[in-house]
């Protein structure tokens, strides 16, 4: 269980976070919204600490992110998925997905090629285990790094715009196979701009706005007429995407 | 054995004993050089305390002055210090391993510099050590993109040995010294030291060529 509480963060004199609370349980699918700015991306920083919380607290499995050995073991339990994908480029592909498994939770090399490989094939790229990042186009890159974070086995997906640098086509197929990890029980928080794919993956849909949640509610009910929608913020959000009705 | 002219056998023994030494400071400031520079480097790169400023002011003042300014103040002025005794291949070697050390040091910031930084965050989020990040992403990525600085580097600090001659070091050039005024053959000795200096260049140039392809494999593959 991830618990957020009254999570403020300042880059100098900016508060980007105002007062977050979340909590997140096992199994669930959540994602975030908000416009530019709103410190979604901030927010999902904080849980593995990349960035540093001003105030608050973030818990994750009763383990304190702000102190310094309980934060690794935090770090072994979420992986993150990155918007720019962020992979290593002087590593093969197959290296790539190794690194952390061999690096940091001490998997033997053989051990950890072998679940790679099966990752890679999981998601069609069962040929480009040893080519390097710069070979691959961008929704391959991408699918990379999902394999990069299941390759840590983590209790916590964290998924940082995942498809922000990807065209509609590239988008689809690494939806395709996020969708999959939601539906085989994986516990995943998504900051996204893709309503259709919150929509469909989320069991909740967080709104944030100017660092503050604006609400924070079941999926369909998020998207109901009297539900989020009422919110004409959201509304106005909504609209401006392209979705919602 | 010794005429007052034409080269002798002993005059090959000699070019070899210069060449032995010429090599030798070489060498060993160039090892010195490039530890205590990726040190010098590191400890700014991850601003540890006023040292690195320190270190960089120091390493300011090794890139923008003469060699031969920095050979004698390390050669008469340390045994004056300290009160010591330096002979002219330790100054010699003191003197390069600093001057090689400052440009060393600024080579890996903007190696390091030249980093996609977003990677290094990866990597802290799957919880790896700043050593294992440094060693395993930075430290092969900043050599792939330092080795054509550094190839260049050690051919100019090749270069630059001939000037420890001036205090006394029997390295090629005062071999060619010592040979020239004897035989009074410059265009025969001095073409000889030349072509051994360009020859040791040479193989300081393919031998970092071939490493460089090595390291930078990864960035020669096609985009699609």
């Amino acid at each position: 269980m991830i618990e957020i509480k009254d999570l403020h963060k300042n880059f100098d004199d900016l508060e980007v976070l105002k007062g977050v609370d979340l909590t997140i349980r096992p199994a669930e699918v959540i994602s975030i919204l908000g416009g530019s700015g709103s410190g979604k991306s901030t927010m999902l920083r904080c849980i593995n600490g990349l960035e540093e919380i001003s105030s608050g607290s973030v818990v994750v499995d009763g383990l304190d992110v702000t102190k310094k050995d309980e934060l690794k073991a935090v770090r072994k339990k979420c992986a993150t998925v990155f918007q720019q994908f962020d992979l290593y480029p002087h590593l093969k592909v197959i290296e790539n997905i190794t690194l952390a498994p061999v690096q940091v939770l001490g998997v033997s090399k053989t051990d950890a090629t072998n679940k790679a490989r099966a990752l890679l094939e999981s998601v069609g790229l069962g040929d480009k285990a040893d080519v390097y990042p710069a070979q691959l186009s961008g929704g391959q890159k991408q699918r990379v790094g999902i394999c990069r974070a299941l390759a840590v086995g983590p209790d916590y997906i964290l998924l940082d715009e995942v498809t922000s640098s990807l065209d509609p086509e590239m988008t689809a197929e690494v939806l395709e196979i996020l969708k999959n990890l939601a539906n085989d029980g994986m516990t995943m928080i998504s900051v996204t701009h893709e309503i259709e794919f919150a929509r469909e993956i989320s069991n909740r849909i967080v709104f944030l706005d100017q660092g503050k949640i604006l609400c924070d509610l079941p999926t369909a009910d998020f998207f109901s007429a009297d539900g989020g929608m009422a919110d004409p913020r959201i509304a106005k959000f909504l609209s401006k995407m392209g979705t919602g009705s | 054995m010794y005429g007052d002219d034409g080269f002798t056998i002993f005059d090959l023994q000699l070019w070899a004993e210069g060449l032995g030494i010429s090599a030798w400071v070489f060498i060993t400031s160039s090892i010195l050089g490039l530890l205590f520079g990726v040190l010098i480097g590191l400890i700014r790169y991850y601003r540890i305390s006023v040292l690195g400023k320190i270190l960089m002011l120091i390493s300011e003042f090794l890139k923008n002055s003469p060699v031969l300014v920095q050979l004698f103040l390390v050669y008469f002025g340390i045994p004056a210090l300290l009160m010591i005794d330096l002979s002219p291949v330790e100054a010699a070697i003191i003197t390069l391993s600093g001057n090689t050390a400052a440009f060393i040091a600024v080579i890996v910031i903007s190696s390091i510099d030249a980093i996609d930084k977003k990677q290094l965050e990866a990597a802290r989020s799957f919880a790896m050590s700043e050593w294992q990040i440094l060693k395993l992403i930075i430290y092969p990525q900043s050599l792939a993109f330092a080795m054509p600085m550094l190839v260049g580097l050690a051919i100019n600090q090749l270069q630059v040995t001939s000037l420890v001659s001036v205090i006394g070091v029997v390295d090629l050039t005062r071999v060619g010294d010592i040979v020239n005024l004897r035989t009074f053959e410059p265009f025969i000795v001095w073409p000889v030291i030349g072509a051994t200096y360009f020859v040791l260049a040479k193989m300081i140039g393919i031998a970092g060529s071939k490493l460089e392809n090595r390291f930078n494999r990864y960035k020669r593959v096609t985009n699609i």
